[in-house]
C-alpha cells in the first residue's frame, strides 16, 4: 500500500534562509511520527507545509496520494478542511466562540455543521460537560483537548501537532498525550513536532532534522506495536 | 535614546501611520479652511451686503420735517435746514475712513419741466445728486463716490449724466408720460416750481438716459447735484446725504451709550468698525447733523451675519471632532497590534511614562506633519471657497500656521488619551506568556 | 451557522466593537445633521430676509403720481391718481400663500400738524410690525386696523412736535381735521421718522377719497424666484395695476443667499469626505485586529469567500447599526445647531436617515477593503503573529 505522505526533496526558503533544505522521507496509515530537532531545524516549516499552511519552494509532498506542492488557493483551502487536522501550540480557539462552537466552526467550513456530532465529539475527548464554555473559562488541557476535538471533527487522514503540549503544565500534559496514545490505537495518522524526548519516545518513528535537513530516523520504543495490517 | 527610539518606533507600519495623518490632514485641511473663511466671511458678505445701498442717513439736526414719500423730498426749496457741499469731503479723514465705500448727497427741487414740443409745463420733482463725482478730500487726494455705490440696484438704460454737465436722467414712469419728448438725446428745460431760478424757459438739459430705480424716484429727473443747486438758489448746499459703511455687526458692546462706557471700553468700541462708532465719527467731522444707521439695511446685515458666522464655527468644531475620532480609533489599533512590543519593553524595564511617552511622541508628530500639510491644502481650499463663493480668493493667512498646528496636537492628543493610556498601563506578563 | 457565528462575533468583540461603532456614528451624527441643516438652511435665511420688509410693491399703473401735494404749501396741487381698495384687497386675498409674512395698503397725504406739513400714511396699522420687522418703538403698537383714535409717529415728528406716546396730536387737511392719540413713537433711521401712520379708515375721512389707496405693500417669504412668479401671478390677477418686486430688496436678497447656499453646501461636502475618511481609518484599524481570526479560519479550511463574507457582513452591521444611532443623535445635534445659529427649531427630514446610513456602510465597507488583502496571505505567516 502507498505511504500515506511522500515528501521528495523538500526546499522552503524565506529569503535568503534555508528553512528546509531536500527533506525526503515518508510515512505510512496509522504511524505517530516524532519531528524533533533544535530550534531552527525547521520542524514547524516541514509541518506547515503538509497541513496546508504553507507551500514549498521546490519539491514534493504527496499527502493521501495528492502533491501539496501543486495545489492553488483553492486547492489547499479544500485540502485543510478535508484531509488535516492541526492541533497548535497556542490552540488558537476562536476566543468569543464555546467549546461546542469551535468545534462546529470545523465542520462549518468543511460542509455543513452537525451539533450532535460536534457534541459526540467533545465527548470522546472527556469534555461533555464543558461543552458551552468559552476558551476563557477553559485549562490549558481542556482548551488543547478541544482543539484536538475540532483537528478530528470532519475525519481528516491525518493528524498534525505542533508542541501540543508546549503550554501545558505537567498534568495537562500527561492528559493530552494520553488522549493521542487513544487516537493513535484507533488507527489514525500522527506527525507530531516536539523538542522533548520524553514525548518523541511515545511515537513510532522519530525523524530528526537539523539545519533543514534530514538528520536521522530512528524507530522508538513505542514504535515495537505491530504494524501489521 | 529617547529620540531614537521614537525614530525606530515611527517607520514601523507605515501604511497605518499613513491613516491617521491623512485623517489628520484632511481635519486640519478643512479647519483650516472653514477658519480661513470663517475670518474672512464676515468682511466678504459685509461687502455683499452693501449691494443692499447705503446704511446711514445724515440729515441736518434741526429740520423742518421732510415730506419723503417714496424716496422724494416734496418741499419746497425755502423751507427747512441744508448741509454744506464743502464739508462732505472730511468724511474720508474719519477713523473708519477706509471703510466708508461711498457717500450721496441729495437735493430735490420742486420743478416744471418743459419739452420741446408746445405742451404746457409739467410739475415734476428734480433731484440733484452725484454719479461719480471726485470729492476733494483735505489730505489733497479726491474719492469718487455717487449713487453708483449708494444705489446700485438703479439702473440706467442710456448712460447717466457727466458730473456738472447740463444734462440729466430721466426716471422711467416720467419717461413713459412724455414719450419722444423726453427720449435720450432730447432736450427738456426745468425751472423751480416758486420760480426761484434763472429767469426764461429754465435751464436747458440734454437727456442722457433713462433710469429705473423702482420706486418714486421713477416720477423724477435726476441731475447733477450742481444744477439742483442753482435750479434752486441753494449754491453748495444739499438736504441729505446717505453713507455706505463697511462695519462689523453690533454685539453688546456696540449696543451701549458711548458715554457710558470706560476709557478702555470706550477705545475698543471706536477703534471697532460698529455702525454705532462710525456714525459717531461722522458727527464729529460734520457739525450740526443728525446721522443715524438705516435700521432696515443695518440690522438685517447685523443678524444675518452672525448666523452665518457661528454656522461656520460650528462646522469647524464638527471637522475637528470628527478627525479627532478617526486618530483615536487608529491609536487604538496601533497599540493593539504592538502589544508585544510594548510587553518587552516593559519586560525590561521600560516605565510606564516611557512607553506613553514613545507613542506620545509619535502621536505629536504626525499631528505636526499632519497640520502642516493640512494647512497647505486648506489654504488652497479656502482660495477656492473664497473664489467660487464670493468673487475674490480668500488669501492665506500665516498667522492661522501656528494655530492649525497646536489645534492638530490638541486633537491628536485628545483622540489617542484612552488608547495611550492602555498602552502606558499594559501588563507585560501575560503578553510575554504569549496569549 | 453563519448568522450565529456573526452573532457571536459582534458580541464578542464587543469592546473594540464599541470604538469602531462610536466612530460611525459620530460620522454619521454630523453629516445627518449638516444635512438636515443644509436643507433647512434655505429657508431659514429667506426668513431672517423678512427683516427687510416688504419686497412686493403694488402701484397704479406706471407715470401715476401718487401723492397729493395740495397742503405741502407752495406746490401745486394735482390729482392723485388711486387704485381702489377692495379690488387689490380681493386681488390679493384670492391669491394668498402662507408664504406672505405681512401685506397693507398706503394711502399718502400731506397733511398738517399744528400748521406745518407732514407726511400722513393711512394704513393697517396692525401689518406695521409685520411689515417693518427693524422698527424700533417706544411706547405700543396698535394691534387693530379699525382704531380710529390712535396713531404711530416717527421720531423726528415727534421731536418737532414735542409729543410722546400718550400725547396728543390734531391733524388738518383741507378744511377736515381729527385728533389722535399717540401709541408708540417710531425710530426707523429714514424716511417714516417724519411720518405719521393711521388707519386707513380714518384717513379717508380726513383725505376725502374713500376706497382709494396710493399703495400696497407686501412682505413675502421665498427665494428671488419664487417672489418673482407670485408677482408675476399677482400681476395677471390684478391687471391695470403694476405689481413689481422692489428691486433694491430682492436683489441683494437674491445675491445674498446663493453666496450663503454655496458657502455652507461647500462645507458639507467637505465635512463629509472628512466624516468619511475618519470612518475609513476606522474600519482599516478594525480589518487588521481580525488578521489572526482570519488566518486561523483559513487554517481551518475556510474558504476566502466565506471567511470575507462573515467580516463582511459585521462590517455592514456596524456600519448600519452606527449609522442609525448617528442618525438619532444628528436629529438632536441639528436642533442645537439651529437654536444656536437660527435661534429656532429646525424640522427633521426622516429621509436623510436612509441617506446617511446608506453612505455608512458604504464607506464602512470600503474602509474593511485591506481585509480583501488578508486573502492573499497564508495562514502560517499570521499564526506566527507578526
Amino acid at each position: 500500500m502507498a505511504p500515506l505522505v511522500q515528501i521528495e526533496n523538500l526546499r522552503k526558503e524565506f529569503g535568503n534562509v534555508r528553512a528546509l533544505d531536500g527533506v525526503t522521507f515518508s510515512v505510512e496509515a496509522g504511524e505517530w511520527i516524532a519531528i524533533m530537532g533544535p530550534s531552527g531545524s525547521g520542524k514547524t516549516t516541514l509541518i506547515n507545509i503538509l497541513g496546508g499552511l504553507d507551500t514549498p519552494t521546490s519539491g514534493q509532498a504527496i499527502v493521501d496520494g495528492t502533491d501539496v506542492a501543486r495545489l492553488d488557493e483553492t486547492g489547499l483551502t479544500r485540502f485543510r478542511s478535508e484531509k488535516i487536522g492541526f492541533v497548535f501550540q497556542q490552540f488558537h480557539l476562536v476566543p468569543y466562540l464555546t467549546a461546542l462552537e469551535n468545534v462546529m466552526l470545523a465542520q462549518y467550513f468543511h460542509s455543513t455543521t452537525d451539533e450532535t456530532e460536534a457534541r459526540a465529539a467533545l465527548e470522546r475527548v472527556g469534555l461533555a460537560d464543558r461543552i458551552t464554555h468559552l476558551p476563557s473559562q477553559l485549562s490549558g488541557g481542556e482548551q488543547q483537548r478541544v482543539a484536538v476535538a475540532r483537528a478530528l471533527i470532519n475525519h481528516p487522514k491525518l493528524l498534525l501537532a505542533d508542541e501540543p503540549t508546549g503550554n501545558l503544565d505537567e498534568a495537562n500534559e500527561e492528559i493530552v498525550l494520553r488522549l493521542l496514545r487513544e487516537l493513535h490505537d484507533e488507527g489514525h495518522t500522527i506527525l507530531m513536532v516536539t523538542h522533548a524526548p520524553s514525548i518523541g519516545q511515545l511515537a513510532d518513528r522519530r525523524i530528526d532534522l537539523a539545519h533543514g535537513r534530514l538528520a536521522q530516523i530512528t524507530e522508538t520504543a513505542g514504535g515495537t506495536r505491530s504494524r501489521v495490517r | 535614546m529617547f529620540a531614537r527610539l521614537v525614530g525606530e518606533s515611527f517607520v514601523r507600519n507605515p501604511r497605518r501611520k499613513m491613516l491617521t495623518a491623512a485623517a489628520l490632514t484632511v481635519g486640519m485641511a478643512v479647519a483650516t479652511a472653514t477658519l480661513t473663511v470663517a475670518l474672512e466671511v464676515g468682511d466678504r458678505m459685509a461687502r455683499e451686503f452693501r449691494s443692499l445701498g447705503a446704511n446711514l442717513l445724515v440729515t441736518p439736526q434741526s429740520d423742518t420735517l421732510p415730506l419723503e414719500i417714496g424716496g422724494v423730498d416734496y418741499r419746497p426749496v425755502d423751507e427747512g435746514a441744508y448741509l454744506n457741499e464743502a464739508d462732505l469731503g472730511k468724511l474720508k479723514t474719519i477713523f473708519w475712513r477706509h471703510n466708508i465705500l461711498g457717500f450721496t448727497p441729495f437735493l430735490d427741487v420742486p420743478a416744471e419741466i418743459a419739452t420741446n414740443d408746445e405742451t404746457k409745463p409739467q410739475v415734476a420733482t428734480v433731484i440733484g445728486t452725484w454719479y461719480e463725482h471726485e470729492v476733494p478730500v483735505p489730505d489733497g487726494t479726491t474719492f469718487k463716490t455717487g449713487v453708483s455705490v449708494t444705489h446700485p440696484w438703479w439702473k440706467v438704460q442710456g448712460r447717466w449724466f457727466s458730473d456738472g454737465a447740463n444734462e440729466c436722467v430721466i426716471g422711467a414712469a416720467l419717461a413713459a408720460k412724455y414719450g419722444g419728448a423726453a427720449a435720450i438725446g432730447k432736450t427738456i428745460y426745468v425751472a423751480a416750481a416758486n420760480g426761484s431760478g434763472p429767469e426764461g424757459h429754465g435751464i436747458p438739459l440734454v437727456v442722457a438716459g433713462v433710469v429705473s430705480t423702482g420706486d418714486a424716484n421713477d416720477d423724477a429727473v435726476l441731475v447733477p447735484l450742481s444744477v439742483a443747486q442753482d435750479i434752486s438758489n441753494h449754491r453748495s448746499q444739499f438736504r441729505q446725504l446717505f453713507v455706505s459703511a463697511l462695519t462689523k455687526p453690533e454685539d453688546t458692546l456696540a449696543g451701549r451709550d458711548p458715554k457710558s462706557l470706560t476709557p478702555a471700553e470706550y477705545d475698543r468700541w471706536f477703534c471697532s468698525p460698529y455702525i454705532s462708532s462710525i456714525a459717531f465719527q461722522i458727527k464729529q467731522v460734520l457739525p450740526g447733523t443728525e446721522v443715524r444707521a438705516i435700521r432696515k439695511v443695518a440690522d438685517s446685515e447685523g443678524r444675518i451675519l452672525s448666523r452665518v458666522s457661528t454656522l461656520l464655527w460650528i462646522v469647524t468644531i464638527a471637522a475637528l471632532v470628527a478627525a479627532g475620532l478617526a486618530v483615536g480609533a487608529t491609536a487604538a489599533a496601533t497599540v493593539l497590534e504592538r502589544r508585544k512590543e510594548i510587553g518587552i519593553m516593559k519586560a525590561i524595564g521600560a516605565s510606564n511614562a516611557i512607553v506613553g511617552g514613545i507613542f506620545l511622541a509619535e502621536q505629536l508628530l504626525l499631528a505636526i506633519a499632519g497640520g502642516a500639510i493640512g494647512f497647505v491644502f486648506g489654504a488652497a481650499l479656502a482660495r477656492v471657497l473664497g473664489e467660487s463663493v464670493f468673487g475674490t480668493p480668500a488669501p492665506p493667512r500665516i498667522l492661522l500656521l501656528p494655530v492649525v498646528l497646536g489645534l492638530a496636537a490638541m486633537v491628536a492628543l485628545v483622540g489617542s488619551l484612552i488608547p495611550l493610556r492602555r498602552a502606558a498601563h499594559i501588563d507585560p506578563a501575560p503578553i510575554l506568556r504569549g496569549e | 451557522m453563519f448568522g450565529r457565528l456573526l452573532w457571536k462575533m459582534l458580541r464578542g468583540n464587543r469592546g473594540r466593537l464599541a470604538v469602531a461603532l462610536l466612530s460611525i456614528a459620530s460620522g454619521a451624527a454630523v453629516i445627518s445633521a449638516l444635512l438636515n441643516l443644509q436643507f433647512d438652511i434655505e429657508r431659514k435665511l429667506t426668513q431672517e430676509f423678512r427683516t427687510l420688509g416688504a419686497n412686493i410693491v403694488i402701484a397704479p399703473q406706471s407715470g401715476a403720481q401718487t401723492v397729493d401735494l395740495a397742503n405741502a404749501g407752495g406746490a401745486a396741487a394735482s390729482v392723485p391718481v388711486l387704485m381702489n381698495e377692495s379690488a387689490v384687497e380681493a386681488g390679493l386675498e384670492a391669491n394668498r400663500t402662507p408664504d406672505v409674512v405681512a401685506s397693507a395698503p398706503f394711502l399718502f397725504i400731506v397733511a398738517r400738524a399744528k400748521d406745518e406739513p407732514v407726511v400722513t400714511a393711512g394704513t393697517w396699522l396692525d401689518q406695521a410690525r409685520k411689515l417693518n420687522p427693524t422698527w424700533k418703538l417706544e411706547g405700543n403698537w396698535i394691534a387693530s386696523h379699525e382704531d380710529e383714535t390712535q396713531c404711530l409717529v416717527g421720531r423726528n415728528v415727534a421731536q418737532r412736535f414735542q409729543v410722546g406716546p400718550g400725547g396728543a396730536l390734531t391733524l388738518s387737511y383741507l378744511g377736515r381735521s381729527a385728533q389722535f392719540h399717540v401709541a408708540g413713537v417710531i425710530d426707523s433711521g429714514a424716511a417714516e421718522d417724519s411720518q405719521i401712520f393711521v388707519n386707513l379708515p380714518v384717513a379717508w375721512k380726513l383725505a376725502g377719497t374713500p376706497g382709494g389707496i396710493g399703495l400696497w405693500q407686501l412682505s413675502v417669504s421665498g427665494t428671488g424666484k419664487s417672489i418673482g412668479e407670485y408677482a408675476a401671478r399677482l400681476a395677471s390677477a390684478l391687471p391695470g395695476y403694476d405689481v413689481r418686486p422692489i428691486r433694491q430688496v430682492t436683489e441683494a436678497e437674491g445675491n445674498l443667499l446663493n453666496r450663503t447656499r454655496l458657502l455652507i453646501a461647500s462645507m458639507v461636502v467637505l465635512i463629509l469626505v472628512l466624516t468619511a475618511l475618519c470612518v475609513l481609518a476606522t474600519m482599516a484599524a478594525l480589518a487588521m485586529e481580525r488578521r489572526v481570526d482570519v488566518g486561523l479560519m483559513k487554517a481551518l479550511g475556510g474558504s476566502i469567500s466565506r471567511i470575507v463574507g462573515l467580516f463582511l457582513a459585521e462590517v455592514s452591521v456596524l456600519g448600519a447599526a452606527g449609522g442609525l444611532i448617528g442618525c438619532v443623535a444628528g436629529i438632536l445635534l441639528a436642533q442645537w445647531m439651529g437654536q444656536r445659529v437660527f435661534g429656532t427649531a429646525i424640522t427633521p427630514r426622516w429621509d436623510i436617515f436612509p441617506l446617511t446610513i446608506a453612505i455608512m456602510v458604504g464607506v464602512a465597507l470600503t474602509g474593511a477593503l485591506p481585509l480583501r488583502l488578508l486573502g492573499k496571505v497564508k495562514p502560517a505567516v499570521i499564526l506566527r503573529g507578526e
